[in-house]
């Protein structure tokens, strides 16, 4: 199994297989998944870079937005600027697991690892190509956190896609719950800094909830 | 009147505001639209600065003003667009130095949010804000509505019909596509502009998200569809950071010579979006006045649209699945009562892999109400499938319902030649549009002979020309008669396809069925009729595409008659056919227990197939099905067995369980089912797929599982469990903004139906969580529920 791509490897670590292998049924299901989602996603992705300034103890200022959090103070942590973004697979993911729910109930939970993966790896390429472009100008990124990470409520979502005009740029919006739509989206926020910083603990790892099971295998 | 010129002169609109705004000094989330009574003076001199610039239309600062994305504690939404009509009035008087004729649109962006069924917001909400915010650009004096910078097809849909039903202005309507020419909820040039030429808007086109150079390709697409006056509104460029700002970066004598391109490729109206600004346009209508515009050709293509595709129904015929109606089918019946929308929206599927291009939705029975059942199917069928739908009722309220909420251009099924229908329907179209099947017959009855039949035919046509309604918008469907009862009825229908298509040159549509009708082995009539009436000029058959027969014929004659190109589709559907039948699906040793273990569906099915032969249906449950799904669900539970594999084995006996259930029915009896459990993902929530897991594993073990779906009210989840005395209740919940809907649904419950328990799973579910919400059990897993169900109802 060590040929795995990474992203295979993220699906099946959603599928809840932890430390176990995949049987081949399941690698053959994501692998046609992958596939699928070529046709059925289309990935966007719009990003602002904003002035970011502590607020005393707990909370910090990004753009006009205020947030309390002790989890995203410690993330941004000697950070003066900070990339806001929102990223969507588009409609087409919600459709296709729709469908899948009627007839294939494990294609729709396969489909759906997949997408989370794919929407992963999505964004760690935008994020790497921001951070190249930012390293040019003596700027480093921090891992991305997003709301409902730890103590970062998922209500400022409401806030980033106005900053973002994410509705009208990338067909991003929000119910009145909270919840993205189209389904498989992400907001997040990424710390810029003068200094590059040595431990780039990710979102999974830097969660508190350390019983996951959907936790990543560290180190 | 600005619908004098429009069409026959090019006319400028203005360019882009927020940026303008930016530059004053609008903070990044700030309302724009306050600004109109804040800092009017500002307002006004943007709007002076367009028309000095030479623009002959401007847009009201009233983009974000409606109610559903326009909150403000301090003003009035009224106050608020009343000040921007004012303001750019004010903007002309000061701008405009001589006696050109000028026009303030009341310009309405979308609500940024998505619509049902991708989103929460409920499409008559959306309309009704929309329709607000038009009535007071009416009353304050507006002279055209403008809805630009739309992604969603339905949302359009929308705010056209809160336009039109709350004012008299002319309609506007510019959508942002993308590169590759799609909206951002995946809808195409095509489908877009059916549906807002079927809606009747006055013009429309493409504004924002692009530059012009990168528009041009979907002007191009634009032009090969449309009739109507085109509207172009770029960018200045695609946008770039720098600075932590946004910015484009085409200057305005580039944007110029872009625009005056787009006036060649046949743009009447233009102007620029975000980035642009006075100077542009100024550059702009200094460069391109005087040339000429117009019109572009007059199309007359067939084509109906969903939000995602149109399909064009042209030269080479096209397959209408007919499977999605109850007449004759007692199982469809059946699912209707029950409102087993599952069964309905598997017929939908399983017709879209069977090539099936437009499905027909039928849901009449005397005893349901057709009008609400017609809304819920439709609704569902378009949150599974992109294919068009045809509307198929003879009761004019569910006809309207559907032609409302539909999302594109629909198919309706039917008008005919009697008055009556013909006052009924052709309203409808002309508000709502559509392609309309008209059945030639009339007050005297159908016609005997094929000149009769043509006659009716150019009755309906002439009608519909009243109304607005081309030509191109109405398939003529000339009857097909029983042969058994009628020898000459074949030959009539032939001919009087013919005749229609030479006569009139409209497309044709035909039940081909019922020909048949009282003859053994009605495939064979069938498909030999089918053929026939597509070379007597059949465009669209309204068929069942899971016959064999059928599909054999169509492949067969695309293939022949050069509507297929390299015979590519014919060798897909027949290339394999000897593989096939040769191919055994089980392997000796494999039981029906294994397959399902291992998850194997196709397997499963044909196992279970052999079984019935020899043994009995309850007997096979008890012994294979049962023991394989609690070997793999008792792996799940101690972690030898995952996710997808619990699920494919669920699948494969779901599989078992149908050919089963076949079989008891068969027999007279039908499989016992066990107690009602009701399952829903509470209000405010739209994740299902967790629900929907343990839908299928509760169905595996014989539960008879109410499937409420998502984002259900606490209300509704009562109702229903009282009316049908359910003694449990699962619900979803996945978010923590979403628990709270959850407490309260099991409060009410508790109150209405103490005797109802009630399990709660989710994502953001823990036990403690669970108890402090006051829920009977919470399954950590979907196993988990089962065996809670299982032990609940065993007491």
């Amino acid at each position: 199994m060590s040929m795995m791509d990474a992203r295979t490897k993220e699906a099946v670590r959603y599928l809840g297989f932890g430390r176990q292998e995949a049987d081949e049924a399941t690698l053959a299901m994501v692998a046609r998944s992958f596939e699928e989602l070529k046709t059925a996603a289309s990935p966007r992705i719009v990003w602002r870079i904003f002035d970011l300034n502590p607020e005393g103890e707990d909370s910090l200022n990004i753009g006009g937005m205020k947030i309390h959090s002790k989890s995203l103070c410690r993330n941004m942590k000697g950070c003066c600027q900070a990339v806001v973004l929102g990223a969507t697979l588009g409609a087409g993911v919600d459709l296709l697991m729709r469908r899948q729910s009627l007839t294939d109930m494990a294609g729709a939970v396969v489909t759906q690892a997949c997408a989370a993966a794919m929407l992963e790896e999505y964004l760690d390429g935008e994020q790497e190509e921001i951070g190249r472009e930012l390293e040019r100008e003596g700027k480093y990124l921090r891992p991305r956190f997003s709301p409902g990470y730890g103590d970062f409520s998922i209500t400022h979502q409401r806030q980033i896609l106005s900053m973002l005009e994410a509705p009208k740029r990338i067909g991003l919006s929000m119910t009145e719950s909270s919840m993205l739509t189209p389904v498989k989206s992400v907001t997040a926020v990424i710390g810029v800094s003068a200094e590059q910083e040595p431990c780039h603990r990710k979102g999974c790892e830097a969660c508190e909830k350390k019983d996951c099971i959907y936790r990543r295998n560290e180190g | 009147m600005i619908l004098e010129r429009l069409g026959k002169e090019l006319l400028f609109f203005d360019g882009g505001m927020g940026t303008l705004l930016q530059e004053k000094g609008l903070r990044p989330g700030e309302l724009p639209e306050v600004w109109n009574l804040e800092h009017t003076e500002e307002i006004v001199d943007i709007h002076r600065q367009y028309f000095e610039a030479g623009s002959d239309i401007v847009l009201t600062n009233t983009f974000g003003a409606n109610a559903l994305k326009f909150h403000s504690g301090d003003y009035d939404l009224e106050d608020i667009i009343t000040a921007a009509v004012v303001s750019a009035k004010e903007g002309a008087y000061l701008g405009v130095h001589d006696d050109r004729e000028v026009y303030v649109a009341m310009d309405i962006g979308p609500t940024g949010k998505l619509l049902k069924p991708l989103g929460d917001l409920d499409f008559e909400t959306a309309l009704a804000a929309f329709g607000e915010a038009a009535r007071y650009g009416e009353a304050a004096g507006a002279d055209l509505i403008h809805i630009e910078t739309m992604s969603d097809m339905y949302e359009m849909k929308a705010a056209v019909l809160g336009a039109k039903e709350n004012t008299s202005l002319p309609v506007f309507a510019t959508m942002i596509f993308d590169e590759k020419g799609k909206l951002l909820t995946g809808g195409d040039v095509a489908a877009a502009v059916a549906m807002l030429e079927g809606l009747r808007v006055n013009a429309l086109g493409i504004n924002c998200g692009l530059g012009p150079e990168q528009m041009l390709p979907i002007l191009e697409e634009i032009m090969k569809y449309t009739s109507l006056p085109v509207i172009v509104k770029p960018n200045a460029g695609l946008p770039r950071q720098r600075d932590g700002r946004t910015v484009y970066d085409v200057a305005p004598e580039e944007f110029a010579a872009s625009m005056r391109r787009i006036v060649e490729m046949g743009a009447c109206a233009i102007g620029g979006c975000c980035g642009t600004s006075p100077a542009h346009i100024r550059q702009m209508t200094s460069l391109c006045r005087g040339m000429e515009a117009g019109l572009p050709v007059r199309k007359t293509d067939t084509i109906v649209s969903s939000y995602g595709r149109a399909v064009v129904l042209g030269e080479k015929p096209v397959i209408i699945g007919e499977r999605i109606n109850p007449t004759g089918k007692k199982k469809f019946r059946q699912a209707l009562k029950d409102h087993d929308m599952d069964y309905i929206l598997k017929e939908a599927v399983a017709q879209q892999e069977q090539g099936a291009h437009i499905l027909d939705v039928n849901v009449g029975l005397p005893d349901i109400d057709e009008t609400a059942m017609m809304k819920e199917v439709i609704g569902e069928l378009q949150s599974i499938t992109s294919l068009p739908l045809q509307i198929d009722t003879v009761e004019p309220s569910a006809m309207e319902a559907a032609m409302r909420m539909y999302n594109g251009k629909p198919m309706i099924n039917s008008v005919n030649g009697k008055q009556e229908s013909m006052d009924q329907v052709f309203p409808l179209v002309k508000k709502y549009g559509g392609v309309v099947v008209g059945l030639t017959l009339d007050e005297a009855g159908i016609p005997a002979d094929a000149e009769g039949r043509a006659k009716i035919a150019g009755k309906i046509i002439a009608e519909a020309a009243k109304y607005g309604i081309l030509p191109k918008d109405i398939v003529i469907d000339v009857l097909a008669m029983t042969v058994s009862s009628d020898p000459e009825g074949a030959k009539t229908t032939l001919e009087a396809l013919r005749l229609v298509r030479e006569r009139y040159g409209v497309r044709t549509v035909l039940g081909v069925s019922n020909i048949s009708f009282g003859l053994p082995c009605r495939p064979v009539i069938n498909a030999h009729f089918y053929t026939m009436a597509l070379q007597s000029g059949l465009t669209a058959g309204i068929i069942n595409p899971a016959s064999e027969e059928m599909r054999k014929s169509y492949y067969a004659y695309c293939a022949l008659m050069g509507y297929d190109s390299n015979c590519e589709d014919y060798i897909r559907e027949f290339g394999n056919a000897r593989a096939d039948q040769s191919a055994s699906p089980v392997a000796s040793s494999l039981t029906l227990k294994d397959a399902i273990e291992k998850g194997l569906k196709e397997d499963a099915s044909a196992l279970t197939r052999e079984l019935v032969k020899e043994r009995e249906p309850l007997e096979i449950i008890d012994s294979e099905l049962i023991p394989a799904l609690d070997q793999v669900g008792k792996g799940f539970e101690q972690g030898t067995v995952f996710l997808p594999q619990l699920l494919m084995s669920a699948d494969a006996a779901k599989n078992a369980f149908a050919v089963l259930r076949d079989k008891l029915e068969e027999s007279g009896s039908s499989a016992k089912k066990k107690e009602k459990i009701i399952l829903a993902t509470v209000k405010g929530d739209i994740h299902d797929i967790g629900k929907n897991i343990v839908k299928v594993l509760l169905e595996n073990y014989s539960f008879d599982v109410i499937d409420m779906g998502k984002d259900v009210p606490p209300e509704d989840i009562v109702r229903r469990a009282l009316d049908e005395d359910v003694r449990l209740v699962g619900l979803s919940a996945l978010m923590t903004t979403t628990v709270g809907s959850m407490e309260e649904t099991i409060r009410q419950l508790r109150k209405e139906k103490p005797d109802c328990k009630v399990m709660v799973g989710g994502a953001v579910l823990n036990q403690e969580y669970a108890d402090m919400i006051g829920a009977d059990f919470y399954g950590k897993d979907a196993m988990q529920s089962v065996y809670y169900a299982q032990r609940l109802f065993e007491k």
